[in-house]
């Protein structure tokens, strides 16, 4: 086993970490808290929806519900089962890029969280069958319909990714995928995408809370040690090469059963990976994070065009990654105003000043340190930065690239991401 | 605590087993310090200093149902102007010196309570806890912001009419408190309540609930107590006053048998189930056996509910069931959003759930699992500085005994099997449930009429 140690200061917290690797290529981060009483069990796995091929869209995801029911030596909810009987809380999400799979347990617990989470990576097969896959299939269906069918505006992700990425793009699609191609999946796909992905190599498990190091990786040496490592990871479907701009402002205007006119504008971004990526988090919350920000001020209190204001930056890794800002007008509010008044603030970022970057600073720092009180949630972005940068010590560094940011990276970002050359536009108006 | 080795270690492994390792961690109660202000406000705080942060909470008793319905949405409108300018500060003012001290703010009012919170750095915290006191005794409450800040409630309550969810909660609350109590209302107000409301009533609202009498700051995290004593009391000093009353006394309708209620939503997705009644209040003294038989209910994944509707139909998503407890009787709700198609059948398995547990026991093993789920999280409800504060609040807000955290989990698990079966019959009688559906009216209301209990069709406006 090869391990190294992090030491990196910050000045207002530093989460302690090791990083171990088992033969069989899992790599296993440990983070200690004498102080908490329960521990988080997090499993990144290096799979998400960019990994689907055409005709399975929302497989990746459907794929994360079937983990649940039951692996060889486990029953069909015993996973959740054992765990709510032992005092914790569980649950799982799929992203573009990854899926990840949560417990937090009482600390004494862990060897339980062991168990399962290895029981799954090594023999869910045998537990497969067409019953769980169909009612899983109908449980994914009903989530699509509660969360995107049946709400206002729930369509917008996928109709965002659709104009921001090239139809032969991995991001081109969203998470959830369609309800054809649900439908489509078989108990072979399930076997296939288990035995490609979900293997030793392309995961990494992180524990973090109550826990003595030693006695931890001896724990999940034990557990998942004799799962064999795995192939390579096949290459992306499709292309995920793509031009670092869109080119144009592309359009979606959509009449829909929606009460309130909104105007979403998305930029295509450099990814994680790329040295902007923390300027561009800055000018996310210039603009949209706090009272203080400036569509909020401008959209929303002094031209009063504006009942609320949003503005993400999605954290991809594929060619590209994405910046979006919306705004939900009144009734009669002119979804063509709404654009216009995003685009003004969006070029407006070429005049920020030193104030407001340090002002978005510091609440992104606060956040930062509010997410890292919990064990899970420590545990999940060691899992993130090993997985995504191979750094878990990125954890006690990543605020200190963000307090380097400067109003002057900030104008670069402005001008270089969020011109006419590259928007997609995005317009609900209501259809009554 | 896992501080010594697993005896699993050097074992071989047997996966067929579930492993059992050491024992439970004692968690450390929060046992908080508590003083009064020369103002009148009590103060509980919980030193921490792992972390050099702080979260502060003003609790104030009232809230919604302290206000007529007539003023629906005046407490969380109030609410929401107090930091729209205070202490001589404008809005944007006061969000900038909050936003450069990295503080997260905000102030809410709920069913029974209004609250201020902050949370911030410790080295931060006497500049953050001055924007707080301007808050609290000075907000401007200036009719130009109002106006802006109704607006803005208008829509929103103009857009949540469209969001199936919310318009399934409002309905239901109003057919079980009635159109005449407070929480028969939507916390936000109606757009008519809205109109009403003049900046007169706001001033007024806020001169007599936010009074140095009634609140009681929480406070968890980095900051001693004499630190902290200091602080308060400069920021404080000369605020007085009282208020006595802190709710609107309002009957309750009858549950009149149970009856389906339908709002109609052409060509809605999914339908929104909801079946519920007016159950316990807060302070019952049968308070653990309901945890535990809303935990076999639907209080967790593994509950009935989500186990047939979901793991065994997969009708829905996610299947659930809450008792919101309040100081009076609050409402019981169980809740799915479910395909068109199988909604009369998710009445009918929510009913026959509700029946089984009125008229079967439940399986000792079931009542334990049940039991051991909620006794061990206990460590978890008390992980980040706004989970102790949130505890403390509830034993303020609820007058719980101070040895209430202590005792919980004794409580909890000297519930048995007849309590369960008697909270069941007291509060879930299948006979008296409001069930309230909310989807496409063509495709389900004749499998509901074939469901032999009485269907009435809801039109928004009464909703």
């Amino acid at each position: 086993m090869s391990n190294a140690a992090g030491d990196g200061p910050h000045p207002m917290l530093r989460v302690p970490w090791e990083l171990h690797e088992l033969p069989n290529g899992l790599r296993v981060v440990l983070s200690s808290d004498a102080s908490a009483g329960v521990v988080g069990v997090n499993l990144w796995y290096g799979v998400g929806s960019r990994n689907e091929r055409p005709g399975r869209t929302g497989f990746a995801h459907l794929f994360e519900h079937m983990m649940f029911q039951g692996s060889a030596n486990i029953p069909k909810n015993g996973h959740f089962e054992l765990v709510e009987r032992a005092g914790g809380s569980l649950n799982a999400t799929t992203w573009f890029d990854r899926t990840n799979y949560y417990q937090s347990l009482p600390s004494h617990q862990l060897e339980l969280a062991l168990w399962l989470e290895s029981d799954r990576m090594g023999w869910l097969v045998p537990a497969l069958t067409q019953e769980t896959l169909d009612n899983q299939r109908e449980v994914v269906k009903n989530e699509k319909r509660q969360r995107y069918d049946n709400q206002p505006y729930g369509d917008w992700d996928e109709r965002l990714h659709a104009m921001v990425f090239p139809p032969e793009h991995p991001y081109h699609h969203a998470v959830i995928g369609s309800m054809e191609d649900l439908d489509a999946a078989t108990i072979d796909d399930v076997v296939e995408f288990f035995r490609t992905y979900y293997v030793p190599s392309n995961a990494v498990l992180s524990i973090a809370g109550n826990l003595v190091a030693e006695h931890a990786l001896d724990a999940a040496a034990r557990w998942f040690g004799e799962i064999p490592r795995g192939g390579p990871i096949p290459p992306l479907p499709g292309c995920p090469e793509l031009p670092p701009r869109i080119g144009e402002t592309v359009r979606d205007e959509v009449r829909a059963r929606v009460p309130l006119p909104r105007t979403l504008i998305a930029c295509r971004i450099p990814t994680i990976h790329d040295p902007q990526f923390h300027a561009i988090e800055v000018a996310g919350a210039v603009l949209g994070t706090g009272r203080g920000a400036r569509l909020y001020r401008a959209l929303v209190r002094q031209r009063r065009l504006a009942k609320d204001v949003v503005a993400y930056v999605y954290p991809l890794t594929t060619g590209a990654s994405m910046l979006v800002v919306w705004a939900t007008g009144y009734p009669g509010t002119d979804c063509t105003e709404l654009e216009a008044a995003l685009v003004q603030q969006l070029e407006g970022l070429t005049s920020v000043t030193d104030r407001e970057v340090e002002r978005a600073i510091a609440l992104t720092d606060t956040r930062f340190v509010r997410l890292l009180e919990q064990v899970s949630e420590r545990a999940d972005m060691l899992s993130m930065f090993t997985l995504m940068f191979d750094d878990p010590d990125r954890v006690n560094r990543e605020m200190d690239y963000i307090r380097r940011v400067t109003a002057t990276d900030l104008r670069t970002v402005a001008q270089e991401w969020l011109g006419p050359d590259n928007r997609a536009v995005l317009a609900y108006t209501p259809d009554s | 605590m896992s501080q010594t080795p697993s005896p699993l270690s050097g074992r071989p492994l047997d996966r067929t087993y579930v492993p059992t390792t050491g024992v439970p961690a004692r968690l450390v109660l929060p046992e908080p310090d508590c003083f009064t202000l020369s103002c009148g406000a009590a103060v509980r705080l919980l030193e921490r200093h792992d972390l050099p942060v702080v979260a502060v909470e003003a609790l104030l008793p009232g809230g919604a149902g302290a206000t007529p319905v007539a003023h629906a949405g005046l407490a969380t409108l109030t609410a929401d102007m107090l930091d729209e300018g205070a202490g001589g500060r404008s809005a944007l003012a006061l969000a900038r010196t909050l936003d450069g001290l990295g503080a997260g703010f905000d102030s809410v009012a709920g069913y029974e309570d209004s609250r201020v919170r902050l949370w911030v750095l410790s080295p931060r915290l006497p500049e953050a806890l001055s924007v707080m006191a301007d808050v609290l005794m000075r907000p401007t409450l200036a009719s130009d912001e109002l106006d802006r800040v109704r607006c803005e409630r208008m829509d929103t309550v103009l857009q949540l009419r469209d969001e199936p969810g919310s318009l399934a909660a409002d309905a239901l609350a109003s057919l079980l408190y009635g159109p005449g109590h407070p929480w028969g209302q939507s916390l936000l107000g109606t757009r008519a309540s809205l109109g009403g409301i003049t900046r007169d009533d706001v001033v007024r609202y806020h001169a007599e609930r936010y009074q140095p009498g009634n609140i009681t700051f929480v406070v968890a995290g980095d900051v001693t107590e004499a630190v902290l004593r200091e602080l308060l009391e400069e920021r404080f000093a000369g605020w007085e006053g009282r208020t006595e009353s802190s709710g609107i006394e309002c009957a309750v309708p009858e549950p009149d048998g149970t009856v389906v209620h339908v709002l109609d939503r052409p060509r809605a997705a999914q339908s929104e189930v909801r079946v519920g009644r007016i159950s316990a209040s807060r302070c019952t003294p049968d308070y653990f056996s309901v945890v535990a038989l809303n935990t076999i209910l639907g209080g967790a994944f593994t509950s009935r509910l989500n186990a047939r509707l979901r793991e065994e139909k997969g009708f829905t998503y996610g299947a659930h069931s809450t008792f919101h407890m309040r100081r009076s009787p609050g409402p019981f709700i169980a809740r799915a959003a479910v395909h068109t198609p199988v909604t009369d059948q998710t009445v009918r398995v929510i009913l026959e759930e509700l029946t089984r547990l009125v008229e079967e026991p439940v399986p000792e093993g079931e009542l334990e699992r049940a039991k051991r789920y909620v006794a061990l999280r206990l460590p978890q409800a008390f992980e980040a500085l706004g989970d102790l504060v949130t505890r403390i609040a509830e034993q303020v807000l609820y007058g719980l005994p101070e040895d209430y955290w202590a005792t919980y989990v004794p409580q909890l698990l000297a519930v048995d099997r007849q309590e369960v079966r008697a909270a069941a019959q007291r509060y879930l009688d299948p006979q008296s449930m409001t069930v309230l559906v909310v989807g496409d009216r063509a495709a389900i209301e004749e499998r509901l009429r074939g469901l032999e209990i009485p269907v009435r069709l809801l039109t928004e406006e009464a909703a």
